[in-house]
């Protein structure tokens, strides 16, 4: 091809992909994840049956293949001298591309084993595993059998050494596959007898990954949740609950702080085969994300409010979005005030503006909405007068604020947009402190103000006096 | 101070910014939007096994492409091993909502795209849509930066050769 037909392709090229990828519309997505109800773990039959199973252990019973739902090659939880699945179970399933085996020592030698995960073949990869290696002190098999979430893409996490007893456990992640935010939990597998056998949790609730609700949190709008977390330090398993709860809304929003200080707890594996918890004190994240102990003093990073935005647009002119979803917004005053907005798709949307003297912010509020136009409206005139927009489709609607907290400015309250697209609302209580508020979209025509924390100014008026009170 | 509502660190601040665009890439990818959306859920999911990478945002975002586009090659992978009885150049027709909206122009690269190897399809798609320099693509898929080169130049020829036999079967 000359250099002419190479640029004619790419641009032609360019074009078509543009075009595709633009035939998916913000309203073609399908609905995002909702917040649910986390289902306490120790209801779930799987941890009953692995409970079970590591009671047997102690009679000396050895069972596994455990799994939610009964199939044929399953052993009963039935007490026997000694229970046993055959060996063959899963000896015929494939090990994935996309699985990587882990690399521990299980049997104490100071030599390696390497397990292989072997993914029983369903339609929806929820099969089970099948976890087998050769360990170097006999050259025997070793296998055990795990229900993961999925079997696309096995791997291990860090090993750890739970019992102290010199030999390292193997550590399988259980990822929720009901969306982000839903908590996931490791699953630990200890050698016993030549198999892997999965170890019982004494406090399930607190090894989690994720968001979980506080009793008692849910409102009409936002659910208050707490953040989990669980690492691995120095051959060890630690888990982490926050302190304090934060807010949880619909559409994948929430105003968890950017750190927060939580109780730790290790988890040790006792003789029963049942992970229990120690605590392990006071953890906090750093700014990086790392977990340290706490510090005198430590606590959740505060919410951060600033700068404001102050750049608008009035009746007659208009301004262009290049970042994101691109639009063109224009005031237009003939008569009853009108938004007119152009999106880089084409479409042309336009809304009346039911504020006196109207500004457009130029900061789009990308923490309301993102996958669209989206614009904050102001009066030159009023400061208590706030209207939010954002793109429905072919549509653009008011976003009606809900809930408990008013979107204006007054004696006792204070909203702005920041420079980041937040709008806060801060309320005003006792001793000059004030609670903090983000809105975020709960529909396509309303919006609530989540809780955000405490914090003092010492002046209002300017966000950068914000500090702790 | 931190750094504001955890979204700038939050996987579901991710979700909220970045589903759309990486839905549109992985639709380049596996044609259609049922599969795109698969992908990219399963792309969040593969986030969410590593916490590590979800408190770093830019790593987080380079992540999600990178699973996107390792998970479009297994969908397409797992859908080509379903359909094996298949003509090796049948690339089944396009949606109705191609169809009906993308301008023939446009359709007619989009179908010759298809026709490429997966390695091909992605270097031009991460290239010329994802606006992705050489050495990004190159870590993006775990390739030199002289394999890019090489496999956009050969993807562009052939591009430009299935063009041409679209051309000829649509004058037939």
């Amino acid at each position: 091809m000359s250099t002419d037909d190479v640029m004619d392709l790419e641009d032609r090229l360019r074009a078509a992909l543009a075009a595709r990828a633009e035939l998916v519309r913000p309203e073609d997505l399908g609905p995002v994840a909702p917040v649910v109800p986390l289902r306490p773990r120790w209801r779930s039959p799987w941890v009953l049956l692995a409970t079970a199973a590591a009671v047997l252990l102690v009679l000396g019973v050895v069972l596994q293949g455990l799994a939610p739902d009964p199939r044929s090659d399953d052993v009963a939880p039935e007490p026997g001298p000694q229970v046993e699945l055959p060996q063959d179970v899963g000896r015929d399933w494939q090990v994935r591309s996309d699985s990587s085996p882990a690399v521990l020592d299980l049997d104490g030698d100071g030599v390696d084993e390497t397990v292989r995960f072997r993914a029983e073949e369903t339609k929806d990869f929820d099969g089970r595993i099948r976890l087998e290696t050769t360990l170097s002190t006999t050259g025997e098999d070793a296998y055990g059998v795990a229900r993961l979430s999925t079997t696309i893409g096995t791997y291990a996490r860090d090993p750890i050494d739970a019992d102290g007893d010199g030999d390292q456990e193997l550590v399988l992640p259980f990822d929720s596959m009901g969306g982000p935010g839903e908590p996931s939990y490791p699953m630990v597998f200890d050698l016993r007898d030549g198999l892997l056998v999965q170890a019982a949790v004494s406090d399930p609730e607190l090894l989690l990954m994720g968001n979980t609700p506080v009793d008692g949190g849910r409102t009409p709008y936002y659910e208050l949740v707490r953040s989990q977390t669980y690492w691995f330090e120095d051959g060890s398993l630690y888990s982490g609950r926050s302190v304090n709860a934060f807010a949880e809304g619909p559409n994948m929003t929430a105003t968890r702080p950017a750190s927060m200080v939580f109780d730790a707890w290790r988890w040790v594996l006792d003789a029963e085969g049942v992970l229990r918890p120690q605590d392990a004190g006071c953890v906090a994240e750093t700014p990086r994300g790392a977990i340290r102990p706490c510090e005198p003093g430590a606590r959740d990073a505060l919410p951060v409010l600033g700068p404001e935005a102050t750049e608008f647009f009035g009746p007659g002119e208009e301004f262009r979005w290049t970042e994101g979803y691109r639009y063109v917004a224009r005031l237009e005053q003939q008569g009853e005030p009108t938004l007119v907005v152009q999106g880089g798709d084409g479409r042309t949307l336009e809304h009346p503006i039911d504020v006196a003297d109207p500004r457009v912010m130029t900061t789009q509020p990308t923490r309301i909405f993102y996958d669209g136009a989206s614009v904050v409206v102001r009066s030159a005139t009023d400061p208590a007068v706030f209207q939010v927009l954002a793109q429905d489709g072919d549509a653009l609607r008011e976003l009606a604020p809900v809930g408990d907290v008013p979107l204006t400015t007054d004696a006792s309250h204070r909203t702005w947009l920041t420079t980041d697209g937040a709008l806060v609302t801060v309320v005003a209580e006792d001793d000059a402190r004030w609670r903090a508020y983000f809105w975020a979209m709960v529909s396509s025509t309303e919006m609530v103000a989540l809780p955000a924390g405490e914090v003092c100014f010492a002046d209002v008026t300017d966000t950068s006096t914000a500090r702790d009170c | 101070m931190g750094t504001g509502v955890e979204a700038s660190v939050d996987i579901t601040e991710l979700y909220a910014a970045h589903r759309l665009a990486l839905v549109r890439l992985a639709v380049l990818l596996v044609d259609d939007l049922a599969s795109a959306e698969d992908v990219v859920q399963d792309a969040f999911a593969a986030l969410a096994r590593r916490p590590e990478a979800v408190r770093d945002p830019s790593r987080a975002l380079a992540y999600l492409r990178v699973s996107v586009v390792n998970t479009a090659r297994s969908a397409l992978r797992r859908r080509r091993t379903a359909r094996a009885y298949a003509p090796p150049r049948d690339t089944g027709p396009p949606s109705p909502e191609e169809s009906a909206v993308l301008a023939e122009e446009h359709r007619e690269v989009i179908v010759a795209l298809r026709r490429l190897a997966p390695r091909q399809r992605e270097v031009l798609v991460l290239r010329y849509w994802s606006n992705l320099t050489e050495a990004e693509i190159a870590a993006a898929l775990d390739i030199s930066q002289g394999t890019v080169k090489s496999t956009a130049s050969r993807a562009l020829v052939a591009l430009q050769k299935s063009l041409r036999e679209i051309e000829g079967e649509e004058e037939r």
